[in-house]
């Protein structure tokens, strides 16, 4: 026995049972197959499909193996259409905290199409997922976050996001801001965890 | 020959090309370093501008230039048992897992690892010679290693297993005088050692190239990821994944975290190294 040296590599074993340029087939593998194995190579070659992107949407909620849910993710990224950001902002309201969290990571992959939805989402109904977009902004290289940041912390009137915005203002936040953390402390002077985040933003703020 | 300038438009035009044939990702801090190599290419290509040089990178049908571009746009230092602990690590806990399984399952065939990037063969090479040196299976089992690398003129340096006396300074003296044998201020690995690894061309960003790369037990990607940006490490990540076997391992560089990029992987913390295992 030794260190052996093969003078190629073997061609690939043929990993699907149809050709990878055939999409309406990968689709059908990817929606109907039982084989995680089968779907998660399906979701990969849908990658290079644009049009594939409403199919892997429709497919990311109700798969439940995480090795293909991240290939389809891996794919939607690749395509990076509208389709995919509605879509993955849809999973911010799922019951599945692990498709929220990867729904999240993902969006955050995606500043440049999230941008131009965030003023929208940052009016959503429901708190939850306020919460998740202010998170989404916290790794977004995006002009106007310090706009949403301050807009958030003057207006919505649910404690917990402006909690999770006064967090990350503190962080990015210039002299800008002053004015909106401390009007945050007159809309809830009863709220100890905001006294106190608004403090250290303004601190850090007037250190900067 | 005119003085070529690179304006803001044309690095930024240029990055998200090469990001997307490459998965490189240059920040504005770097700007100075792509510039310069920018430059030196239009030079090369007798360009009279940056214009004319982009439109001959971007619809050359043979790709050569992209190829000598990326050539000199990837960076290709390393030595010789480079963070030797998950060499140990590959010896004394990988390797004996690894063997373990196949024998429960009546597997004899070879163990593969691919190293990627192989820069100038200095990881490969350091791999052959920790089995040999310091793995008693290696009596007993066969094993595979493939290198590869974005950058052809590195792979020609790497088959060619000459090193400066930096690049082999951190090993034992024993093994510098087994393997090498000193030419001027160089030493040159023999034949043997250089034969028992396969060099490769793959672009981690191109699935035609990295489609043929299946049945590793064990992938060493040491600080590559660090120059991709999120969604090409993520690419990476499910490249490897494919490439791998099921409970295969994958090793990063020190400063990198499988944890971060994907959950396609389980932390493995190892005697001599925090390791990553596909399920």
């Amino acid at each position: 026995m030794a260190l052996i040296k093969k003078s190629t590599l073997p061609t690939v074993a043929t990993e699907l049972s149809v050709p990878v340029s055939d999409f309406a087939s990968l689709c059908s593998i990817l929606q109907q197959s039982p084989s995680a194995n089968e779907r998660h190579r399906a979701a990969r070659e849908l990658g290079a499909f644009p049009e594939a992107s409403a199919v892997l949407a429709a497919r990311l909620p109700l798969e439940c193996d995480p090795t293909v849910r991240e290939f389809i993710i891996s794919s939607m990224l690749q395509i990076r259409d509208e389709v995919t950001v509605r879509s993955l902002i849809a999973c911010l309201k799922s019951q599945d905290a692990g498709l929220r969290n990867e729904a999240i990571e993902a969006l955050k992959q995606l500043p440049t199409e999230v941008g131009p939805l965030l003023s929208e989402l940052l009016l959503d109904p429901d708190p939850d997922v306020r919460i998740f977009v202010v998170n989404v902004l916290e790794s977004l290289r995006y002009p106007l976050v310090e706009q949403w940041l301050i807009q958030v912390i003057n207006t919505d009137p649910h404690v917990n996001v402006c909690a999770t915005a006064v967090d990350l203002l503190g962080e990015v936040g210039v002299k800008d801001a002053i004015p909106a953390l401390q009007h945050l402390k007159l809309r809830f002077p009863d709220e100890p965890y905001i006294q106190f985040a608004a403090d250290v933003a303004l601190k850090r703020i007037n250190q900067a | 020959m005119a003085d070529i300038t690179i304006s803001d438009e044309d690095f930024l035009k240029f990055r998200e090309f090469f990001y997307r044939k490459t998965g490189i990702n240059f920040e504005v801090n770097k700007r100075y370093f792509v510039d310069k190599r920018l430059i030196e290419r239009c030079h090369a290509t007798e360009s009279v501008s940056f214009r004319a040089y982009f439109t001959l990178l971007r619809f050359e049908a043979n790709g050569k230039e992209l190829q000598a571009l990326t050539n000199i746009m990837t960076v290709n230092e390393t030595y010789f048992f480079r963070e030797e602990y998950q060499l140990k690590s590959l010896v004394n806990s990988i390797l004996p897992e690894i063997v373990a399984r196949k024998r429960a399952a009546g597997d004899r065939s070879p163990i593969r690892i691919w190293s990627i990037p192989s820069s100038s063969g200095e990881e490969p090479y350091s791999i052959a010679m920790y089995l040999l040196e310091y793995w008693p299976g290696i009596a007993l089992w066969d094993v595979e290693i493939i290198a590869s690398d974005i950058d052809t003129s590195i792979l020609v340096k790497a088959k060619a297993g000459r090193y400066s006396a930096r690049s082999v300074s951190q090993l034992p003296n024993v093994l510098l005088q087994k393997y090498f044998r000193p030419i001027g201020d160089d030493y040159q690995m023999e034949v043997d050692l250089r034969s028992s690894v396969e060099f490769t061309l793959v672009n981690l960003n191109d699935p035609l190239t990295t489609r043929p790369y299946r049945g590793f037990d064990v992938v060493f990607c040491r600080n590559l990821l660090i120059y991709f940006d999120d969604t090409s490490r993520r690419q990476a990540a499910e490249v490897f994944f494919d490439a791998l076997n099921p409970g295969g391992f994958i090793c990063l560089g020190h400063s990198e975290s499988m944890s971060r990029i994907s959950s396609l992987f389980k932390v493995r913390k190892l005697a001599d190294a925090i390791v990553y295992q596909k399920s």
